[in-house]
């Protein structure tokens, strides 16, 4: 039995560029300890998954999103 | 060639809004020449870190667009780095339009589907 195709959240919201400022947004897309979630998870298409994980880890470099969430306090 | 670059700064927050802006029109002043457009200034304004950074827990963020030739950007990162105010920068080659001044913080709502 194959499982329904998820949507793209990205391409349903009508982004064609994922922006690595936008914190909030790609907060939904992490995992509860801040890893990046899979496509295979979040549905994601190709190609917004590769801007989401270059977003991702911009974000990360500013400080907009933690590295690992709940460690050290 | 010019290209469109977005810079984000990262300063200590513990600068005035009048140092910053000193220190802004003199980064400004490096990849400006004549014939260009100004970089759009935004301000993100005090924010707190996802985590420390030299040992600070907040940040005021600055956000700038601009266009500039690539063979002025090593200058202009030099300068930056070399600034202590500053706390950390990203330089990204900005893709698409898309100015979306995200002022996000302390808001709350959420645009679930």
């Amino acid at each position: 039995m194959r499982r329904p195709q998820k949507t793209c959240a990205i391409c349903e919201s009508g982004v064609r560029v994922v922006d690595f400022k936008d914190e909030r947004t790609l907060s939904r897309f992490l995992t509860e300890r801040g890893k990046i979630l899979p496509s295979r998870l979040s549905g994601t298409c190709a190609r917004h998954q590769r801007q989401l994980s270059t977003a991702i880890k911009r974000a990360r470099q500013l400080a907009l999103l933690p590295y690992i969430k709940g460690f050290g306090g | 060639m010019t290209r469109q670059y977005e810079v984000v700064y990262i300063f200590d927050s513990a600068l005035e809004e009048a140092t910053i802006n000193e220190r802004l029109t003199r980064f400004n002043a490096l990849i400006q020449k004549e014939g260009i457009e100004p970089p759009q200034v935004s301000h993100w304004g005090k924010r707190t870190l996802a985590y420390p950074v030299k040992k600070h827990e907040t940040g005021y963020y600055v956000v700038a667009k601009f266009d500039a030739d690539a063979t002025a950007l090593p200058e202009f990162e030099r300068a930056i780095k070399l600034d202590e105010g500053v706390l950390r920068f990203l330089v990204v080659v900005s893709e698409g339009a898309q100015p979306v001044p995200v002022t996000a913080g302390k808001s709350d709502e959420e645009d679930d589907e």
